[in-house]
């Protein structure tokens, strides 16, 4: 009965996992430093948008299961175990990453850099429902890069809804779109698990 | 029992010639992965290039340049991504001891798997480039569209996909894709927007001012350089005599260090946008770059207002001017055009009276000026509102308005600043030419001597 939790996490690589999200933090701390964000804040928007997409990346991967079919035959609910791999993950990545940019006050600090991960954490839990979870990084990076890309110098009223992992963290209107996208992501992933790949994908 | 040498009855009517078989290649090409690829290339392009289209849309370089930015720093990531997730494909469904036993070479079974993705993405990019062209096309204000760069990103687009699967191949791990992407972002971004000397010309991807055009030979150069990389690691892969990766690895090198030591030679300013057209009709001249020259008519009918008021004064500037650098001594820079997406926006200036108002502010030629003297400043305001005032005028009116209830030095400086206005506007049309004439011939001084009073 007690290893139960314990057989999981290993099935799901989940200490590999970690291991990935502790390596992308440090990695973030480099990239961050290199910024010299005193100068302007805006400058820590690659490290802030870039780093929780990555840790999406790892997070949705990590959803990926090698035996679904067996797994889809037990009696016990898979519900419980998919929400707290998920939120276990999600808030040790969101840690992880605010402490990358935590120290000077900025509007692209720690707030924002957990506002993002969540968000992209939803979107990668949503991808692994609709996709598969080996997959379910693509739509992550399709769609961050492109804002990053086009929300550049952008002036339409819009931009905070869509363009959300590059706003500053007061801005409202883009936690409310990164809280929606992780309860839409992680409701889907929940209920329905990621997408059975089999051997075809 | 039917024998499988028998032979099934033909039926009545039927053709006597074989089903027509499909090429193996077909169903690689349209089923799988590869078509999502193409697919999420032009996703990708097309929300990056239309959230911001104000800052490209109607100027031929800046669609060259935006498309270019997009193509290198979205697609390539991806590129490599799609590439290293079709290169572990084998691997996941448990194929690849089957097709090491295959009659065919292991560069055909390589590119097989590969060149579909690379065609997939490079006809997503296709598709992204033609519609940002057409949107381009019909508010275009000069120029001609530019095909060269498209065209090497393309080929650098098909060589990162080719460079992925080699990757994926190596790489039995299931983070190996978007690790990829993410040193792909990391890795361009720094090789393109940091300072490197003449080395960040290797880097697909450099910023460069949109009055630049590379030379002929830079596009076929960049895409020897990165296609040559990406051949050298297929066929290191996967050909049988490995020393034959030595080849297209010679010529990325030369062709690289051909970029290296032609440094920034490569993107020299555009023999265009060393031209103007000028419509030579008016007092000062207005000229507007031969990039924009469909711009004319309306830069023209935008400082109609200012050209009337000025008719008749003398010492003004030849002309206005719109090349680079600074303008010549009897010269004043057009109100700027550039960078699109400011001032004009889809080939329409966006606000005619404020870019008259920029323009009586470049005649004035006070604008490097540290420090006026009051009186100077007064004059010059007084000056500016009479040849055409800022649609924004009756704001600051109304916080000088505003300030000077509370202040009595407010007050009088708002008092002695209509004055002026006032004593401008009542003036006859030949005192106010003469005078004008008079403050005109002071134009650039940054002292108070000679400038006439109001």
């Amino acid at each position: 009965m007690t290893r139960g939790p314990l057989l999981y996490a290993r099935s799901r690589t989940l200490p590999r996992t970690v291991l990935v999200l502790g390596a992308t933090t440090v990695l973030a701390v480099l990239g961050a430093r290199n910024l010299n964000a005193y100068l302007d804040p805006s400058r820590q928007v690659p490290v802030v948008a870039l780093a929780p997409l990555f840790a999406a990346a790892v997070i949705g991967t990590s959803l990926h299961s090698a035996s679904d079919e067996l797994d889809r035959t037990a009696v016990r609910p898979w519900w419980r175990r998919r929400l707290v791999h998920l939120t276990a993950l999600t808030g040790c990545a969101a840690v992880l990453l605010a402490a990358t940019v935590y120290g000077h006050p900025s509007p692209f600090g720690p707030a924002a850099m957990v506002r993002n991960t969540l968000g992209c954490a939803g979107l990668g839990a949503g991808a692994a429902a609709l996709l598969g979870a080996r997959l379910s990084w693509l739509p992550v990076f399709g769609y961050v890069s492109a804002v990053y890309v086009g929300s550049a110098n952008a002036r339409d009223r819009l931009v905070p809804v869509w363009a959300w992992p590059v706003q500053p963290a007061g801005q409202h209107t883009a936690w409310v779109t990164a809280a929606v996208l992780l309860a839409a992501g992680a409701a889907l992933y929940v209920v329905r698990g990621a997408r059975p790949e089999g051997r075809h994908a | 029992m039917t024998l499988l040498t028998e032979r099934a009855p033909r039926e009545r009517g039927a053709s006597p010639r074989p089903p027509l078989a499909r090429h193996p290649l077909r169903a690689e090409a349209v089923r799988g992965f590869a078509p999502w690829a193409g697919a999420a290339m032009l996703l990708v392009l097309v929300a990056a290039l239309a959230a911001g289209s104000e800052r490209w849309q109607g100027g031929w370089a800046e669609t060259r340049d935006q498309v270019h930015a997009a193509a290198i720093l979205l697609g390539v990531p991806l590129a490599l991504a799609a590439g290293c997730w079709q290169g572990g494909r084998e691997r996941r469904r448990g194929t690849e001891e089957m097709l090491a036993a295959a009659v065919r070479g292991r560069t055909a079974v390589f590119l097989a798997s590969a060149l579909p993705v690379a065609l997939w993405l490079v006809a997503g990019y296709a598709v992204a480039t033609a519609l940002a062209l057409l949107a381009t096309w019909y508010c275009a204000t000069g120029d001609r569209p530019h095909f060269g760069t498209p065209l090497a990103d393309a080929l650098v687009l098909a060589s990162a996909a080719l460079a992925g699967q080699v990757v994926g191949r190596l790489v039995a791990w299931r983070l190996a894709a978007p690790l990829l992407a993410a040193a792909g972002y990391v890795v361009l971004a720094v090789a393109g927007y940091g300072n490197h000397g003449s080395v960040r010309h290797l880097a697909p991807f450099t910023v460069v001012p949109s009055a630049s055009a590379p030379v002929w030979w830079q596009p076929p150069t960049t895409a020897v350089w990165t296609g040559g990389l990406a051949a050298a690691a297929v066929l290191a892969y996967t050909a049988r005599r490995r020393a034959l990766a030595l080849l297209p690895l010679v010529a990325a090198t030369a062709a690289g260090a051909l970029l290296v030591q032609t440094g920034d030679g490569l993107w020299p300013t555009a023999p265009l946008a060393r031209r103007q057209v000028c419509d030579t009709s008016t007092t000062p001249q207005i000229c507007v770059n031969a990039r924009y020259q469909g711009l004319l008519p309306q830069v023209t009918d935008a400082l109609s207002g200012l050209i009337d008021r000025l008719e008749g004064v003398e010492n003004l500037p030849v002309r206005f001017e719109d090349r680079p650098g600074r303008p010549g001594p009897d010269e004043v820079e057009l109100p700027m055009i550039t960078p699109i997406g400011w001032t004009v926006v889809r080939g329409r200036l966006t606000d005619p009276e404020e870019y008259a108002w920029a323009a009586g502010v470049t005649l004035q030629g006070r604008a490097e000026c540290e420090e006026l003297a009051p009186r100077v400043a007064r004059t010059d305001e007084a000056v500016r509102h009479y040849l055409a005032p800022s649609p924004l005028q009756r704001h600051f009116d109304e916080d000088d308005a505003r300030r000077a209830r509370s202040s009595a030095a407010a007050r009088a400086e708002l008092e002695a600043k209509l004055a002026a206005r006032e004593r401008l506007a009542s003036m006859g049309d030949e005192e106010r030419r003469a005078w004008l004439s008079s403050y005109f011939a002071t134009r650039d001084a940054c002292g108070a001597e000679g400038v006439p009073a109001l």
